[in-house]
């Protein structure tokens, strides 16, 4: 009886262990997986349709094409055991292989076009290592709404990569080979993390981008990239959505406004400022920013009352016999940069409003706090984007410049 | 009937956290913004008194039969047959409750994680988790529920923390909402993710001081009820009322989004760890009370057999829903008329029992 009830004891055993072997089901090795880093999505060309293979369709009966354009979808896929671990200790490898391969296909949604490029390559897509994705300033003013329904769906996607727009060729951009990191779509993702750190670029990751595309009082923006010289890479502004289309783009320097109002911390732009009085300037550098915004209807228009707080330095100055050595000439630049960055500030605010484009999300202040105006009046963003236009604005900046470097006079 | 009397207050306490929190945390904040906007935070804390009233009800009744379970002193109060008929509905309720947590349990796995990993699979590993333990007695039920607490609580309590790096204050005003046509129901369907608490009904029977059940009670749906509010304010402090209405997990994507420096990148890894630690212990309890209450149903002297014999029947349950939208209608119906069983019922046993001026002995203090 007690050997039986062994063999019995060890059996339950067994038939308990195998359910553990689950977690085997999904086991790929990362040498089996085509690993994408980067997505360059472009409007196809005008052959594309003849070049399609009948992937996600079909010409007969029954699976019919969406009434979608075709757009193209280039990926960048790292090649097992080129992506360098760490500085390259040089010399003696042989030549150089590229880390990445580049591949492209065409498709009527993202989804398709990944498809199609799956029915090229022999190993499954692996999106959870994506950074970037790169949409062509072309598609995005027909709108991003499309590709933004199967990047939520997907749970391979992060909510951290982010999502830019290219002046020109998107794929292009991601080809872009700088010679600091050897992985493209890797330096593009550092360059928009470090712009984050410098305080050159609001954060704006996709989950964040997401979200502001969804608040009914905020349009969403991104950031806009342009080739520089073949080889490199230049945040050229902010990409301004309204709704879901790109409707316009801000200069470098309304990026920095732009994160003023916001009140984003780490201050990164430097501006010229006239030293009144002289023919001189100065270069003066923000540090820190802070901003309160307040809202009020009046006449049943919002009122919106920015301030902005900036703390800055002196890093240049352009004229060598003008002197900058007392705090009264201090405070004489202080007040003309506060009112010069008033001025662009309204700048900004007028040029987005034109472009019905509430990036800084005052309609997201009217919402939470004037609940019954926004019921009664607004309720949805287009009717936001009206008022947005109608509103009256004022900006209030107070200036510091708290030191001047290390030099006397 | 020869009981040992060891549960302490603080056990019951953990038993009943670690009960409530549960599959329910992943939906959470998409049910809240559903019923009421930016006003989920408040929609969720009416659903913590709702839910705080069923547990009231149900202690106060242990309290006044410390040696019966809600099986068993129902048909003392409302008579045998009527009372039958209730805890047979009682039992089939959990039954219900079991078989669907599994499956959310197993979809939520299958849809993010282990996507190649059959759901059946998935689903029997869970149930075998709940059928195995729960063929041990109350003591050693609570000791598990008490080891587990502490990972189940602190790691949600991290991800909230860090998540509010990109809150915005914005997303929670107005406190009200804008709309509020669904809001009853949402207050509803939340009250209906803390129905684990009907556990007390036959632990109250093993408490050393049963008269202290109450302070229990009090403490569980405190710390419960707190840490699900702070994970509704952070997921809508983060996403925005919008957004959340796009997700379906809202609070999967919340650890998704939030990272902790370079170090971890993406916090659902652990996320996911712990909530399988939490879905476990309350299909564990869940699991527990059917085994007990049946045994008590049929006036049978063990459970252990029982546990096994149920796990076919909770297994078919769990694999009814033909797809993941289907299983959410069916979840949200079965959770909002379980308020009748869970809550109203009690109610009624109460008020009966204080019209009979019924009480259960009291005179056994220490078994």
């Amino acid at each position: 009886m007690g050997n039986h009830g062994n063999i019995i004891r060890l059996l339950c055993v067994i038939v308990l262990l195998v359910p553990l072997l689950t977690g085997c089901w999904d086991s790929v090795d990362i040498e089996d997986r085509a690993v994408v880093l980067a997505i360059a999505i472009d409007k196809a060309e005008k052959n594309a349709k003849e070049n399609e293979a009948e992937i996600s369709h079909l010409k007969q009966k029954g699976f019919r094409k969406p009434q979608e354009k075709m757009i193209r979808v280039t990926a960048q896929i790292a090649v097992p055991g080129r992506i360098p671990l760490g500085p390259d200790t040089g010399g003696g490898t042989g030549e150089e292989k590229p880390p990445v391969w580049v591949l492209s296909a065409v498709g009527h949604t993202l989804d398709d076009a990944l498809l199609n490029l799956q029915q090229e390559v022999a190993d499954p897509i692996f999106l959870g290592h994506l950074r970037v994705i790169i949409i062509s300033k072309d598609l995005a003013k027909k709108g991003v709404k499309r590709f933004n329904d199967y990047f939520r769906r997907n749970p391979e996607i992060r909510r951290s990569a982010w999502l830019a727009i290219s002046n020109g060729n998107a794929a292009k951009l991601i080809n872009v080979a700088p010679k600091l990191e050897r992985v493209p779509a890797l330096y593009i993702a550092a360059m928009l993390e470090n712009g984050v750190k410098l305080g050159k670029f609001p954060n704006d990751f996709i989950g964040l981008f997401w979200r502001t595309l969804s608040s009914k009082g905020q349009d969403a923006y991104l950031p806009f990239l342009k080739v520089k010289e073949e080889e490199n890479i230049q945040i050229k502004g902010l990409a301004n959505f309204s709704n879901a289309k790109m409707v316009g783009m801000t200069e470098p320097l309304e990026i920095g406004l732009y994160m003023g109002v916001m009140g984003e911390r780490k201050g990164g732009y430097g501006v010229f400022v006239d030293v009144p009085g002289t023919k001189a300037k100065v270069l003066v550098e923000a540090v820190h920013r802070k901003s309160r915004v307040k809202t009020v209807i009046r006449n049943g228009k919002p009122h919106v009352q920015i301030k902005i707080r900036y703390e800055g330095q002196i890093n240049e100055k352009d004229h060598e016999k003008v002197e900058i050595n007392k705090s009264a000439v201090i405070k004489r630049i202080e007040k003309k940069a506060a009112t010069d960055t008033e001025k662009s500030v309204k700048g900004l605010i007028r040029k987005t409003q034109q472009m019905q484009s509430d990036i800084f999300g005052f309609g997201e202040y009217v919402r939470a706090k004037h609940p019954t105006y926004w019921n009664e009046n607004v309720k949805t963003k287009e009717n936001w984007h009206k008022l947005y236009k109608e509103g009256t604005y004022e900006v209030k900046v107070v200036f510091h410049i708290r030191r001047v470097g290390m030099k006397a006079e | 009937m020869n009981q040992l009397r060891e549960i302490t207050v603080i056990q019951t306490t953990c038993i009943l956290i670690s009960t409530i929190i549960g599959v329910g945390v992943l939906p959470l904040p998409l049910f809240g913004v559903k019923a009421a906007d930016t006003g989920a935070p408040l929609v969720t804390f009416l659903a913590i008194m709702i839910a705080f009233l069923g547990l009231w009800v149900i202690t106060k009744l242990g309290i006044r039969f410390p040696n019966q379970s809600i099986i068993q002193y129902s048909e003392t109060i409302i008579g045998k047959w009527p009372a039958r008929i209730c805890n047979f509905l009682v039992i089939a309720f959990f039954l219900l409750l079991t078989g669907l947590g599994a499956r959310e349990f197993g979809e939520v796995v299958v849809t993010a994680v282990l996507r190649e990993t059959p759901i059946e699979v998935t689903v029997i590993v869970m149930l075998l988790m709940a059928a195995i333990p729960a063929r041990n007695d109350i003591n050693i039920f609570s000791y598990i529920h008490v080891f587990f607490l502490p990972v189940i609580l602190s790691p949600g309590l991290i991800i909230v923390a860090l998540s509010l790096k990109n809150a915005n204050v914005l997303y929670l005003q107005p406190l009200w909402g804008h709309d509020h046509k669904v809001m009853i129901l949402g207050i509803l369907t939340i009250a209906a993710l803390f129905q684990g608490t009907f556990i007390i009904t036959i632990l109250i029977p093993y408490m050393r001081r049963p008269k202290k059940a109450m302070k229990a009670s009090l403490w569980a749906i405190g710390i419960a009820g707190t840490f699900y509010l702070l994970i509704v304010i952070a997921a809508v402090s983060v996403f925005g009322p919008e957004e959340i209405k796009q997700l379906l997990w809202p609070t999967l994507e919340l650890a998704r989004t939030t990272s902790w420096g370079r170090v971890l990148q993406r916090l659902d890894v652990i996320f996911l760890v712990v909530w399988v630690t939490a879905v476990f212990t309350t299909l564990y309890s869940s699991y527990l009370f059917m085994a007990f209450s049946i045994s008590q149903f049929f006036h049978l002297r063990d459970h252990k057999m029982l546990s096994y014999f149920l796990l076919p029947l909770v297994f078919v349950i769990a694999m009814y829903p033909k797809n993941s939208l289907k299983m959410y209608e069916v979840i949200v119906l079965v959770g909002t008329f379980g308020l009748i069983l869970t809550i109203i019922y009690p109610c009624v046993l109460l008020v009966m029992a204080i019209l009979r001026k019924q009480e259960g002995h009291r005179t056994i203090e220490n078994g």
